[in-house]
């Protein structure tokens, strides 16, 4: 049981660093001109953020197991914050 | 310990145990510090809006390479502190220990990289009163920055109850690797929005 977790938690952590290597191509110090907006990065780098974040929660805080007020209750933090994220950036 | 276990029933209908790590007040503090950020966020994202182009530019003086790397510190930090929680529970506590020192060394990687950073923009003249972005990139690191602070208060508790045979206690654990945590949540979400969106 012990093992079966401390294994889901290493290939957590391999997912969410790769994750975090990809976002390093996409921001917009990169360029090196005038910075350009980009609704589809943006789109995608708020995509993988939302994923980073459920999975630290879900696995680090192990939420997952937890009882469910507290999975409905960070489920809700993550739909409200990238939601009110993502309406506003398009708006 | 018993008043943190409840029997539930996932959706297959079978009885599964669930089990909330550290305790209620922890949670209730984290919740509501996740609160309290998302709203310098959703203010940030406001402001943001009505500055498109100024933020755009601000952005670009940003280093990546350090954003990347404080990333990539927490997230490491946060391994070795999860790791920590399981060797606890299994009673290896000679590990657990070596551990919770790999994620406080990780989190002072990650303050060091921060003041660098802080530093080079400083050198630049790109300080707190240079632009709206520049007054919530400093203001938003800085508080996060507080709360590492404040989470390696709590890895060094952990580290001194985990040495100390008759103070060990799995919930303290828990509860400073849940703190933990959240100090690397939030990184993620500033991350995304100071560095990378676009």
């Amino acid at each position: 049981m012990t093992t079966t977790k401390a294994r889901a938690i290493t290939y957590v952590w391999i997912i969410v660093s790769a994750i975090a290597i990809v976002s390093w191509f996409l921001g917009p110090a990169r360029e090196a001109g005038p910075p350009v907006a980009s609704a589809p990065i943006t789109i995608a780098v708020l995509a993988m953020a939302f994923i980073k974040a459920r999975l630290i929660i879900g696995y680090f805080m192990e939420v997952r197991t937890a009882p469910v007020w507290l999975r409905l209750a960070t489920d809700a933090w993550l739909v409200v914050l990238w939601g009110a994220v993502l309406t506003i950036y398009l708006w | 310990m018993a008043n943190t276990q409840t029997a539930e029933v996932n959706a297959g209908g079978t009885k599964i145990l669930a089990h909330l790590p550290s305790n209620k007040d922890m949670w209730v503090f984290v919740l509501g510090d996740l609160v309290i950020f998302s709203t310098y966020f959703i203010i940030f994202m406001i402001y943001r809006h009505q500055q498109r182009q100024l933020f755009l530019e601000s952005q670009q003086h940003l280093s990546l390479n350090i954003g990347v790397a404080n990333t990539l510190a927490l997230l490491a930090s946060s391994w070795f502190v999860a790791q920590s929680v399981q060797l606890t529970r299994a009673g290896d506590y000679d590990r657990a220990v070596r551990l919770t020192v790999g994620g406080g060394l990780c989190g002072v990687v990650f303050i060091l990289l921060k003041a660098y950073e802080w530093s080079s923009k400083i050198g630049k003249g790109l300080t707190f009163p240079s632009n709206d972005f520049f007054m919530f990139y400093y203001m938003l690191t800085g508080v996060h920055l507080f709360h590492v602070g404040l989470g390696l208060v709590f890895l060094g508790v952990v580290f001194r109850e985990l040495r100390n045979p008759k103070l060990r206690r799995v919930s303290m654990v828990e509860t400073g690797a849940t703190y933990w945590h959240m100090v690397d949540l939030l990184w993620i979400v500033i991350f995304a929005l100071l560095y990378v969106m676009r």
